[in-house]
């Protein structure tokens, strides 16, 4: 197909200034958060609605042109990674907040809303929506709903596939549809559940009816210090054994907290180990009882200093760090990797001592921030492009990603596969597996033009590169093929 | 004459006996302890049932990880048993599984039971499962931990399917810690009144772990945590209601096993319908299934998780079509079957099909091109319950 009389097409459906195609306005959509894979898409495309939605991709549905859905372009696992002389469909102009409906606890929005706005937007209400990721200020629902992104207090409230009620997707054919339901008794196959989490390669939502949460009476966030990671490590299983599920517990390790420090003055200790940042909310009377119990297990385990936060303001402050952790790494490090792996809580610290291991085999130093409750790590593995450290930074960080999987873990807890980790699938997942899940793909969209060569490793991706665990597993794809 | 069963110890027996049927035994019927055997649309007849209740027993439980594994036909009341000698469960409690239903079961119907109101379903629930399919491809999806989102999550896909994508052989699920307490309040309430409780109970930061009425109990809320907590919650909801009182002993136990009795009736003559509505319109839903009851003679017991907006309706006496009929025109694709004993065979149990239907049939398509598993259970939504002629080819 001519780009002429591409570019023709789509001006027809959404009007010339919607659709990008000259050098500058391509290149800032080139990559997402994970920046170090950078493709120049041939358009980008600014609908304004459903309708624009399913025009264009009707479009790209008649001449096999694929495309990337994009919202913030916050993804950390390169999920809006555009595909050459593909399309970028951007959603930032589908962000309105279309209806909040109070009493039945739910609110309809558009995919472009940022995850934080929707929260401001019922909070007059005593409402919210629960999955917090760290970029919550510029992400959007529509990129929560393609990544099933969690957060920190998902130990508590679980992950965006437990917030939706209902969705409206434009199929990879142009065609609209609605998965979920009013209430969570819809009979038939999970459509909702599968759709969500599947990073864009099914669909893209254009409409959801998110779930809302009335705020917590009361948060109660202390910060504790500990003399070593295993510590901080036993104070965790301890709250398990005693059966309390906080709604948050972080951790973060001295190189780590040195990070924050150096980039947002949170408060944090630079003379420990370890810090826990734990959070109580619910009930008054609950959280005070457990939240004594907490500060107990700090002090049975040898914390080292523990202060609670007195007030809203402090306890914003605490989680500035963590939240910040990610970026403040950059004060450290002129660059770094960002890991996302999880292990079976119970071998946390051995995950973290082979980690240090591998750092030091590696010449390297790994940041450790961390979902302690759930076992969700967020290595930070820092180098230098200058020194040359690239392929080395690389390599370290998706051999902790894969060890997190020898260790009866995941590749990922809420960042997504994308372009990063795809070609890792075969660490997790069986051929066969792999084979079984590309099924569904390809019932959603038969000729693979919705967001390729993200999630599932695809032999142009993976088939170079070498290694014993990088050979292809749809290579042998008669397994696909053979239906 | 009876079909052939194979009746699968372990995954490789399943897997072989489903490969090795291909040609012998293309129709497959899945069943377990048969607590839903007339759950969704009637079967087809077919050439073998796959008998999964002898591929049982836990496969993995460290109880700091918070999750099990589990062969698919092991009942969830034996999986709670040892659980619980942990101070774990499975946060479930859909009625049937007293009567012995097994997780592979429960995952596949979709069921659920008064805890949907703070944990949702299996489908909340489940974080890995392993599945055969037609051609005995053996697949697993998910894993063992609790966050994951490393591919598709196929486990959401057999949510529901009732055995007509392929079979479910293990599970992996998450628990939660048994509550240290459990207080049910009781207030007198019908169906409006208690759906407008439920509002104010959860606006108010109450946390109920179940909101839970029927026509006989009333509104029932069970309050879990820390003793102190829950007494400070019990409190803040007896205030809200004179009549209000904390059920205890064999008064709490009788509340709850009426609940139960909605869904999973004594009565072998009972229909059971569920429909899932926005909260706010489940006492005009009831009121339309109430007044189509009276004309056909029916008289109703009604259940509502009216927090979610999911109701359950058992039929008894006078005629059940009119009342399916009814239930179908209100409450649309949300309308399931659990039990159909009061509905003639040529009755549809499925009323108009959702938006995604033809999504639905893809995903049959992919995931069982031969046709091999339960036919007719979600007929016409996939295709209409078909006569077939000798060859067993879809006439």
């Amino acid at each position: 197909m001519e780009h002429s009389a591409l570019r023709a097409e789509f001006v027809a459906a959404i009007g010339a200034d919607a659709v990008l195609d000259d050098p500058v306005s391509l290149r800032s959509y080139e990559c997402d958060g994970l920046t170090g894979f950078r493709v120049v898409p041939a358009f980008v495309l600014l609908p304004t609605d459903t309708a624009q939605v399913a025009a264009v991709v009707t479009i790209c549905a008649r001449h096999t042109v694929p495309f990337v859905a994009r919202g913030a372009g916050t993804c950390l696992s390169g999920g809006s990674l555009p595909v050459a002389e593909g399309v970028v469909i951007s959603l930032q102009k589908l962000r309105s907040v279309l209806e909040i409906d109070v009493e039945n606890r739910r609110a309809v929005v558009q995919p472009g809303v940022t995850n934080l706005d929707v929260s401001k937007s019922v909070a007059r209400y005593g409402l919210y929506f629960a999955p917090d990721p760290s970029s919550q200020q510029v992400c959007t629902i529509g990129g929560n709903v393609a990544e099933n992104s969690g957060g920190a207090h998902c130990l508590k409230y679980g992950f965006t596939v437990h917030h939706i009620h209902e969705i409206e997707v434009v199929l990879a054919d142009g065609s609209v549809t609605t998965l979920g339901a009013q209430s969570p008794h819809q009979p038939g196959y999970d459509l909702l559940g599968a759709f969500i989490g599947s990073e864009g390669t099914l669909g893209i939502v254009t409409r959801i009816t998110v779930k809302l949460l009335a705020k917590p009476t009361v948060v109660r966030t202390l910060v504790a210090d500990f003399p070593s990671v295993e510590q901080a490590g036993d104070t965790v299983t301890g709250m398990i054994a005693a059966g309390i599920v906080p709604a948050a517990v972080e951790m973060m390790d001295a190189l780590a907290l040195e990070a924050v420090e150096a980039s947002v003055q949170a408060g944090y200790s630079l003379d420990t180990a370890a810090a826990l940042l734990v959070e109580l909310d619910g009930p008054p009377a609950e959280v005070e009882t457990q939240f004594a119990e907490i500060e107990q297990l700090c002090q049975d385990n040898g914390t080292t200093k523990l202060v609670i936060a007195p007030t809203p303001e402090s306890r914003a402050a605490m989680w500035k760090g963590r939240k910040a952790a990610f970026a403040a790494v950059g004060r450290i490090s002129p660059n770094y990797f960002v890991q996302d792996g999880v292990v079976p809580r119970t071998r946390l610290a051995e995950a973290l001592v082979r980690i240090s291991e591998m750092a030091d085999e590696a010449g390297l130093r790994v940041a450790n921030v961390f979902h302690a409750g759930d076992g969700n790590l967020h290595p930070l593995v820092l180098y230098s492009e200058e020194a040359g450290e690239h392929d080395r930074a690389e390599h370290l960080s998706t051999a902790i990603a894969e060890l997190c999987v020898d260790l009866g873990g995941s590749l990922s807890g809420e960042h997504g596969i994308g372009t990063d980790k795809a070609c890792s699938m075969p660490r997790q997942y069986s051929d066969v597996d792999l084979a079984t899940m590309t099924l569904l793909r390809k019932a959603f969209d038969p000729d693979e033009i919705c967001n390729p060569g993200k999630l599932l490793p695809t032999p142009r991706l993976c088939g170079d590169r070498p290694g014993p665990h990088r050979a292809h597993p749809l290579e042998a794809a008669g397994i696909i093929e053979r239906i | 004459m009876p079909p052939t069963t194979f009746v699968p110890t372990t995954v490789a027996e399943l897997r072989d006996a489903v490969a090795g049927s291909v040609t012998s035994h293309p129709r497959l019927l899945v069943t377990a302890a048969g607590t839903a055997a007339t759950t969704g649309g009637r079967p087809d007849p077919a050439d073998a049932v796959v008998d999964t209740t002898a591929l049982s027993g836990v496969l993995n439980y460290t109880p700091a990880d918070m999750t099990v594994a589990v062969r698919a036909g092991t009942p969830l009341a034996d999986v709670q048993a040892e659980l619980g000698e942990h101070g774990q469960h499975v946060a479930f409690d859909a009625a049937r599984v007293r009567r012995g239903a097994t997780v592979g079961g429960l995952l596949a119907t979709g069921d659920g039971g008064p805890l949907r109101q703070m944990y949702g379903t299996l489908r909340d629930l489940v974080i890995g499962v392993t599945v055969v399919l037609g051609d005995g491809t053996v697949a697993k999806a998910g894993g063992h931990v609790i966050k994951n989102v490393a591919g598709y999550d196929l486990a959401k896909l057999f949510h529901g399917s009732l055995g007509t994508l392929g079979v479910v052989a293990e599970v992996v699920l998450r628990l939660h810690p048994l509550p240290r307490t459990a207080v049910t309040v009781a207030l007198p309430a019908d169906a409006a009144a208690a759906t407008r409780l439920g509002v104010e109970l959860i606006a108010s930061g109450t946390e109920p772990a179940a909101l839970e009425w029927t026509s006989g109990t009333g509104l029932l809320v069970r309050i879990e945590g820390t003793p102190d907590g829950v007494r400070e919650r019990v409190d803040a909801v007896l205030a809200t209601n004179t009549a209000a009182h904390v059920l205890a002993g064999a008064d709490e136990e009788a509340a709850w096993t009426a609940v139960a009795a909605v869904a999973d009736p004594v009565a072998p003559t009972t229909t059971v319908l569920r429909a899932g509505t926005l909260p706010s319109d489940g006492p005009a839903f009831l009121a339309t299934l109430g007044a189509a009851a009276d004309a056909a003679g029916v008289t109703l017991a009604c259940g509502s998780s009216v927090g979610v907006g999911v109701h359950t309706v058992a039929l008894t006496g006078g005629g059940h079509a009119p009342v399916l009929a009814a239930a179908h025109a209100a409450g649309g694709s949300s309308v399931s079957v659990l039990r159909d004993s009061g509905l003639a065979d040529d009755v549809s149990r499925w009323g108009p099909p959702p938006p995604a239907v033809a999504l639905m049939r893809a995903v049959k398509a992919r995931f069982d091109p031969a046709d091999r598993f339960g036919a007719g259970r979600l007929s016409p939504w996939l295709a209409p319950t078909r006569s077939r002629d000798a060859e067993g080819v879809p006439a």
